[in-house]
């Protein structure tokens, strides 16, 4: 069953200006969802909308049966909606401890303390860090450190954007490794990526979305192995078979 | 030398420092110049000199120029204040900002400000006033330096609410949503940060500072309408000396300006004093735009 079920999705930032054009996707328990396509698909715009950061015109979002379309942002999340957005994703003026706090805020105040040394337990490069500014922390920290501060909260969904931009392949590789061991613990993961080989290779199922809906659907697999589908929405040639 | 001035300066400094600090949250987190900031300090002393005629007379409490009913009225009247904050953001602000053309809601607080004080003058005529018309006999301390008991109670007074105001921003988790949102207002919202409250907490809090830095201006100089505009200009050098959104940096910076102020008065001339904070003002926008404590636009 799906926990998250996204239908005709209508979303843009200014009124009668649509940049998602009915998108649909669903993602069920622990599986890893990708979404890829060409630049200015719409896929960021997709993602943000669902967490609330895009205004919605048309379309619903279920979490787990439940319509939280037009629930605000910071009402998402307490729904158990995660979503670490691709630049921007920390508060660079605090510390890395600070960051995770003021994710915790959510939680029942006793929570909070044992839920940032789980969180130092499950990366321990933050727990070194954790008296630094999170803007002194190198690219691969701020995005461990933006994971972090969204698995806080222990959501049903962990959504992220472009986790990998800007980072180099070693640090992509890590960052994978870990959303890999993340959906082991049975969280669902639906990412937006322009690194499609990385991502296809941790994920269950993928779409491409082109021009703000969704053209292809399948599993993560078949769709790298897809030539059209590599040449076109990809950015890679493969021979077919 | 006579350095009664550093006295002087560091009392004007409080003041101008508690006003500075409302000034610095409204621009870091809701967005904008509040021009009428400086009557939320008027209004605050009225309400407490309003408050204190209600509650009565009573016999100050020696060497203090005041009695309790000051202190009860302050309590009472930063609330008061905390409320007209609310309600002018609720009637007037709320509705420009949901528009988010920021230079509408500046020349909207510029207008608030003008009714605010009218309608002060209006209710309490344009004559000065006195919380106490007692006249207190200035204390020497060392180094020429004589200071009054109200002076003395009200610096501590000053370093208490800004104590507490700065143990509130760095650990409760209001101020760290408050600080996490003036940094980044949609990851503000993902991480599940009420905005709502947020903005509440940021009008309440510098309107109830406004309104202490009002009555300390009417317990040590005098009540006036017109108290908040004469300090709107010092308060604004100071927010942006220290760095807009930085709470230690609207203190420094409000200290900063208040011992330039009196030192002009000391060696420069009484009729300086009040270019110094638009000299300082002018120096740290071309020489450095974020302040002393402020981080570059992102």
């Amino acid at each position: 069953m799906s926990i998250l079920q996204v239908s005709a999705l209508v979303a843009g930032y200014e009124p009668g200006l649509s940049i998602v054009k009915g998108a649909s996707m669903h993602a069920a328990e622990a599986e890893i969802v990708v979404i890829l396509g060409p630049n200015g698909a719409g896929k960021s715009s997709f993602i943000k909308a669902i967490a609330g950061l895009v205004p919605i015109s048309g379309g619903q979002v279920l979490l787990d049966g439940r319509d939280i379309t037009m629930v605000p942002a910071h009402l998402k999340i307490r729904q158990g909606l995660a979503f670490v957005p691709q630049t921007e994703n920390i508060f660079p003026l605090m510390t890395v401890e600070e960051n995770l706090h003021v994710a915790g805020g959510i939680l029942p105040r006793p929570e909070v303390a044992p839920r940032i040394a789980e969180m130092f337990d499950t990366f321990p490069d933050l727990a070194r860090q954790r008296a630094l500014m999170a803007g002194s922390l190198s690219g691969g920290q701020r995005q461990m450190l933006a994971v972090a501060r969204a698995l806080i909260v222990r959501p049903r969904v962990l959504m992220l954007d472009e986790p990998s931009a800007g980072l180099s392949p070693k640090l992509v590789e890590q960052v994978f490794a870990q959303l890999s061991a993340i959906r082991q613990a049975g969280l669902t993961i639906v990412l937006v990526e322009q690194n499609a080989r990385a991502a296809l290779a941790i994920g269950d199922r993928a779409y491409v979305l082109v021009e703000g809906r969704e053209a292809h659907e399948g599993p993560a697999k078949t769709l790298w192995d897809n030539p059209l589908i590599a040449e076109l929405y990809l950015g890679h040639r493969k021979e077919a078979s | 030398m006579n350095l009664q001035f550093l006295l002087d300066g560091l009392i004007a400094g409080s003041m101008i420092g508690l006003g500075a600090i409302g000034v610095t949250l409204t621009y870091s987190i809701l967005r904008f110049s509040n021009f009428a900031h400086g009557d939320f300090m008027a209004w605050g002393a009225y309400a407490a000199l309003a408050v204190v005629g209600a509650i009565g007379g009573s016999l100050p409490m020696a060497p203090l120029s005041f009695g309790w009913p000051l202190l009860l009225a302050m309590v009472v009247a930063m609330g008061l204040t905390a409320l007209l904050a609310l309600t002018l953001d609720w009637l007037l602000f709320a509705r420009l900002r949901a528009r988010g053309q920021s230079i509408i809601v500046v020349m909207a607080s510029f207008g608030a400000s003008m009714a605010l004080r009218s309608l002060l003058e209006f209710m309490f005529t344009s004559r000065p006033t006195y919380f106490s018309r007692a006249i207190q006999i200035a204390q020497p301390v060392g180094f020429g330096i004589r200071v009054t008991a109200d002076q003395v109670a009200l610096l501590l007074l000053t370093l208490a609410l800004v104590v507490g105001m700065h143990l509130f921003m760095q650990r409760s988790q209001r101020g760290r949503e408050m600080r996490a949102y003036s940094q980044n207002p949609a990851l503000a919202r993902v991480v599940g940060i009420d905005v709502d409250k947020v903005v509440r907490a940021t009008w309440i809090i510098g309107a109830a500072l406004a309104c202490a830095s009002g009555v300390m201006v009417g317990v040590l100089v005098q009540i006036r309408p017109l108290m908040g505009l004469d300090l709107l200009l010092p308060i604004f050098a100071a927010a942006i000396l220290g760095g807009i959104g930085s709470v230690p940096g609207a203190v420094l910076g409000g200290l900063i300006i208040g011992l330039s102020e009196a030192a002009a008065v000391q060696f420069v001339g009484a009729e300086w004093r009040a270019a110094v904070a638009f000299v300082i003002l002018m120096a740290v926008l071309l020489v450095r735009p974020m302040g002393l404590f402020g981080v570059a636009e992102r």
